[in-house]
């Protein structure tokens, strides 16, 4: 028995030093973000959006933010851009309304561990639920049991398909068809309203990926009959598939003018795609969605035609809608925030905004 | 194997299986590379083999180790959160230099293997438990270790995944020499040998003395060694390490060329340049579809039809 334990000690030993002595590149100097930049503004002004809620409607009884235990349940791990945004803006924003007692969960992208998770914070006792949902559907049992409490929930960024002020409270987000079909204008800009186009797709099976890519060709169609879309496939919101898939494209359609990617990571993957086939900036034009800081430095770069943003700070919104409603303001079913354009006319200035 | 009884037909059949065993995997790739010649637009150019063999180059020197570990009868499910660890390691080292931090990748990717492999040859555990035991840690370590995505700007790091000699990518030069000193190790070295032996009958390797647990061991180092190598190598074409994203799955991309290349999963045979052949077939098949603009949902289902088609080919006959 003396080998094996020698050779996992020493693969022990190696594995857990490993940070100890690490030495990372300097870092690249960019602004760091002050406290309010990119903070997200509400488009569809609150009231007049459809049916409303309020507290009394809801059947909830007021309590103190400070002093009661409020839930976050986070969908995907905090290892992209818009998630670690995400989840600090919220904690940041409880923190600064002196939340004592919020719960952060992460479900690592599985559905059945966010059921569980939120399960979980109901049965410690949240009067509070903030949720960003990874799928829409299967929420029932979560719902019913935070209906019998009357716990209000304040889904972020995608929705789930049930009654507003009844099953949850509201829903804070962006509309993704809409950055589609902005993804679009900003494109058929960009080539003067002929040419060909390729899409990276997001995530197959995924709202997000269904109506970024229906708002993008339907514009097209009703605006630009010049436009084709002549390539669709998968980079699976990845920095790496994406390479992958441009570098394919490319190579058996030179022809292409411009590439429309559903996230940022897939755009400055297909960056490095054209990097390494010897292109110039500008030479294929990319739009992408999401305002991440490496895409905002790219666009000034030359890289990216444009970025449409997709604002991940939900902290101020989720807690401002939570205060109104126990203050018995009306709230609506729906609350769309208005997201940004980066262009090379903003893309420098904007880079301490961007996430 | 005997033929020595039956009729003409008898021994055809048998015949037949052994060639479709041995050479259908450069039969597929051929057919694949005619129907592109055919049927996509400038699948001639260089560029574009360029592209595939660069594309295929983690995969392919993943498979290499995949290919020893099944030759002992084994299988090394963690080369894919290895690749995530040595990316990992790679940029937190970057601050030395390229090459320190390429040497700390290798170790730590090393010290993985040697931990599933003493798992495996002293302690007894199943190679699929042990090393999806590593498959799931080592990619959380790796996680631990870079949170998320790191673009670095190292000059020599980023030049190792995208620079050329005499126009061959030297990653694509790297892949090959891997493959010619695994044909090497395979075919001519006592190693090689004792692997394919252990393989082959293991309680008989035992009796006869072969020192089983060495080999053993050190096979699944190579098996790390060679994906944390593939790690660096990804991480340097993608100028980016993401140890979130980076290898998921590719364990069942290098599974696949080694069966598909005709190693049987039963151990005591390695196909090295039909591995090679193997991920290349796979790697055209995407592309194939890709370039038609096909969803990807069909390269998944051609691959599967690929992979029983090669199974069935290289199943033990009674």
């Amino acid at each position: 028995m003396k080998p094996p334990i020698r050779a996992a000690a020493l693969a022990l030993a190696v594995l857990l030093t490993a940070s100890a002595c690490a030495k990372q590149e300097e870092p690249q100097s960019a602004p760091a973000p002050s406290g309010t930049a990119g903070q997200q503004v509400v488009r569809t002004p609150s009231g007049s959006a459809g049916p409303t809620c309020t507290l009394e409607k809801f059947g909830g009884e007021k309590f103190d933010l400070t002093t009661a235990t409020v839930g976050f349940s986070q969908s995907e791990k905090e290892a992209n851009p818009f998630r670690i945004a995400e989840t600090k803006s919220i904690k940041d924003e409880a923190a600064k309304l002196g939340i004592a007692d919020l719960k952060v969960t992460n479900a690592q992208s599985q559905f059945s561990k966010q059921i569980t998770d939120v399960q979980q914070l109901i049965a410690q006792g949240v009067r509070l639920l903030v949720i960003a949902p990874l799928n829409s559907d299967g929420w029932e049992p979560v719902l019913q049991q935070a209906a019998a409490k009357k716990i209000p929930i304040i889904t972020v960024d995608r929705q789930i398909n049930a009654e507003p002020c009844a099953d949850y409270l509201t829903f804070i987000g962006s509309d993704f068809y809409e950055q589609g079909r902005r993804a679009a204008d900003r494109m058929i800009e960009a080539l003067s309203g002929q040419g060909k186009v390729a899409i990276l797709l997001g995530a197959p099976g995924n709202n997000v990926t269904t109506e970024r890519t229906n708002g993008f060709k339907d514009r097209v169609k009703e605006k630009a009959p010049g436009i084709t879309i002549s390539f669709e496939q998968t980079g699976e919101f990845a920095r790496e598939k994406g390479q992958q898939v441009t570098e394919q494209l490319i190579q058996s359609n030179p022809d292409i003018n411009g590439i429309y990617a559903e996230n940022d990571e897939m755009a400055l993957g297909a960056v490095t795609a054209l990097k390494g086939a010897g292109k110039e900036p500008g030479d294929i034009k990319i739009v992408s969605v999401d305002g991440t800081r490496s895409a905002v430095q790219a666009i000034a770069d030359g890289w990216l035609h444009a970025v449409i943003e997709s604002n991940p700070r939900f902290g101020p919104l989720a807690f401002e809608t939570a205060r109104k409603f126990l203050d018995g303001e009306p709230i609506p079913g729906k609350v769309i925030i208005s997201d940004r354009d980066y262009d090379s006319g903003n893309a420098e200035d904007a880079l301490g905004e961007a996430y | 194997m005997a033929e020595l009884t039956g009729g003409r037909a008898a021994v055809l059949k048998p015949r037949l299986y052994t060639w479709a065993q041995d050479y259908g995997v450069y039969a597929a790739v051929l057919a694949l590379l005619l129907f592109n010649v055919l049927f996509t637009p400038h699948f001639l150019d260089v560029s574009n083999f360029r592209t595939q063999l660069v594309q295929v180059t983690p995969i392919v020197i993943v498979s290499l180790g995949m290919a020893l570990v099944i030759g002992t009868q084994g299988i090394d499910l963690s080369v894919g959160s290895v690749m995530a660890l040595a990316a990992s390691l790679a940029v937190l080292y970057l601050g030395y230099g390229w090459l320190p931090a390429l040497a700390v990748a290798l170790v730590g990717g090393a010290a993985a293997g040697a931990a599933g492999g003493a798992l495996v040859a002293y302690v007894g555990v199943q190679p699929i438990v042990a090393t999806l035991a590593l498959l799931v840690g080592v990619r959380g370590l790796a996680n631990v270790l870079v949170p998320q995505l790191v673009e670095f700007r190292n000059p020599g790091l980023i030049a190792l995944g995208s620079s050329s000699v005499a126009g061959v990518p030297v990653i694509v030069l790297i892949a090959a020499a891997l493959t010619l000193v695994m044909v090497f190790v395979v075919r001519r070295t006592t190693f090689g040998r004792q692997v394919v032996a252990i393989g082959g009958n293991r309680t008989a390797s035992e009796l006869s003395g072969l020192p089983v647990k060495r080999v053993l061991l050190l096979v699944y180092v190579i098996s790390g060694l060679l994906a944390a190598l593939a790690g660096v190598l990804a991480t340097a074409r993608l100028q980016a390490s993401d140890p979130t994203s980076l290898g998921l799955f590719i364990e069942l991309s290098a599974i696949t060329a080694v069966v598909v290349g005709g190693t049987p999963l039963t151990g005591g045979r390695i196909r090295v340049v039909s591995t090679v052949m193997g991920a290349l077939l796979m790697q055209l098949l995407a592309a194939t579809l890709i370039k038609h603009n096909l969803p990807q949902s069909w390269t998944q289902m051609v691959q599967a039809v690929i992979i029983l088609a090669a199974v069935y080919a290289t199943r033990e006959r009674r």
